[in-house]
């Protein structure tokens, strides 16, 4: 695995991620989809979900895993963006409060009669609240 | 004349009021450098996202999403109104009040939208009708954007507004901010284009994009984004504009102040001099009185 490409992890309010990756992956709303250097030029949406990319940071091989809320993925021959509305690490999950919120967004939906929209923004709650739960090794409720 | 006394009062308020002016001229240049950071750091995501639209725009041939719909008609057109949350900035706030007023004037069915203090109070002072109202300081500017993004959103595709248009204060240099203001629904596919960077796109994509499930999909997934991210930006501007307004204005209430304490203070010494004056006169009278 010696190709890289440059890939760029973007949020409204910064760059978390400016680098070169041998691989990214990332749940789009098809299902998960891995990029690798010289990928055929693909743009996705991304449902909030775990984004895990093989990089390389200061010289060195290191693994770069967040949780992400919805967004998209680019790639072009020769590089890979993804804009997501928000992107935590490992250190920035609080469990407690991820728990927390995942059961009320649970209830919330239940009780949704209806809505179409209200139903898909608790389910993006949802999916979201869990991938912040596996990336802290707490497993998914679901 | 003024008596010595009263003099030195007003010299010494003066002074207050200087210290006061250049404290606030201070801070506001550290808040600058902070707006400005903000700015600098949603950059990234302004370019990412016009690269974004340049290539769906080349693969979507129809989108059928209701922002790209015309607007209910007969339906007020939605105004969404953006100030800042405090004065002394020099007409900062009434420049974005009086663009408001001549918006008005034009197309008098209007829904107000506020983002900032000074924008809610003005429309309450107008008698106008406001939907809803948000400070412009959040804890999170980007998830305050989102709520005002949906509530506009639900507005229109509700068929309560017939458009969103907005009104904020753009930061033309250190020196001069002026309001602007931006259609942002319905969209039509050319400000798309111009948000893009350039026309519409018309050359054939250079190997064929593969799209996850469909341009159109992604392309309608993208245009809420865009809403709260162009709310997001001008809340960001906003915030810029306001203390480069008040960092000028604070620095003509310093300057100001100054010209008063001199002239006042010249007006002082006279006054004392004269009334030293006097007093050697009268010594000197009743001197030669005695002399005599």
């Amino acid at each position: 695995m010696a190709s890289t490409i440059p890939f760029k992890l973007i949020t409204p309010t910064r760059l978390i991620f400016a680098g070169d990756a041998h691989l990214v992956i990332a749940v789009t709303t098809e299902g998960e989809e891995g990029i690798l250097p010289q990928h055929a030029p693909f743009l996705a949406a991304l449902k909030p979900g775990l984004l895990r990319a093989n990089v390389v940071e200061n010289g060195r091989e290191s693994r770069l895993e967040l949780a992400t809320r919805e967004g998209f993925m680019q790639a072009l021959p020769d590089r890979v963006t993804v804009l997501v509305d928000e992107a935590l690490r490992f250190e920035d999950v609080d469990v407690a409060e991820a728990r927390a919120a995942l059961a009320q967004a649970v209830e919330r939906q239940k009780s949704e009669t209806g809505d179409a929209a209200a139903y898909a923004r608790e389910q993006a709650t949802i999916d979201f609240e869990s991938a912040k739960l596996r990336l802290t090794g707490h497993g998914a409720a679901h | 004349m003024a008596s010595v006394k009263d003099l030195r009062d007003r010299i010494r308020s003066l002074k207050n009021t200087q210290q006061i002016t250049k404290a606030m001229k201070q801070v506001a240049a550290a808040k600058i450098r902070r707006a400005e950071e903000a700015q600098r750091r949603a950059r990234p995501y302004a370019d990412a996202l016009a690269e974004l639209l340049h290539d769906l725009l080349r693969a979507v041939h129809a989108v059928d999403h209701p922002f790209m719909r015309p607007g209910k008609s007969g339906a007020p057109s939605g105004l969404l109104l953006m100030t800042s949350d405090k004065g002394l900035a020099g007409a900062f706030n009434s420049n974005l009040i009086r663009a408001a007023e001549l918006y008005v004037r034009e197309k008098p069915d209007v829904t107000f939208y506020t983002v900032g203090v000074k924008a809610r109070n003005a429309v309450r002072r107008m008698g106008a009708r406001a939907a809803a109202g948000w400070p412009l300081a959040a804890a999170s500017k980007i998830d305050a954007a989102r709520e005002v993004a949906r509530r506009l959103s639900d507005d229109f595709t509700g068929g309560r507004i017939s458009e969103i248009v907005m009104i904020s204060p753009q930061l033309v240099s250190m020196m001069s901010q002026r309001p602007q203001t931006r259609k942002l629904a319905p969209i039509v596919k050319e400000d798309l284009a111009a948000l893009a960077g350039g026309k519409v796109p018309d050359d054939k994509p250079k190997g064929a994009v593969e799209f996850a499930p469909s341009p159109e999909f992604v392309l309608s997934r993208l245009l809420p984004k865009y809403l709260e991210f162009t709310i997001f930006s001008a809340m960001l501007e906003t915030d810029a504009a306001f203390f480069a307004a008040q960092l000028i204005a604070m620095s003509n209430a310093t300057d100001n102040a100054k010209k008063l304490i001199d002239e006042l203070t010249i007006e002082m010494n006279n006054a004392r001099q004269a009334a030293i004056t006097k007093e050697l006169l009268e010594i000197v009278a009743g001197a030669e009185a005695l002399g005599a």
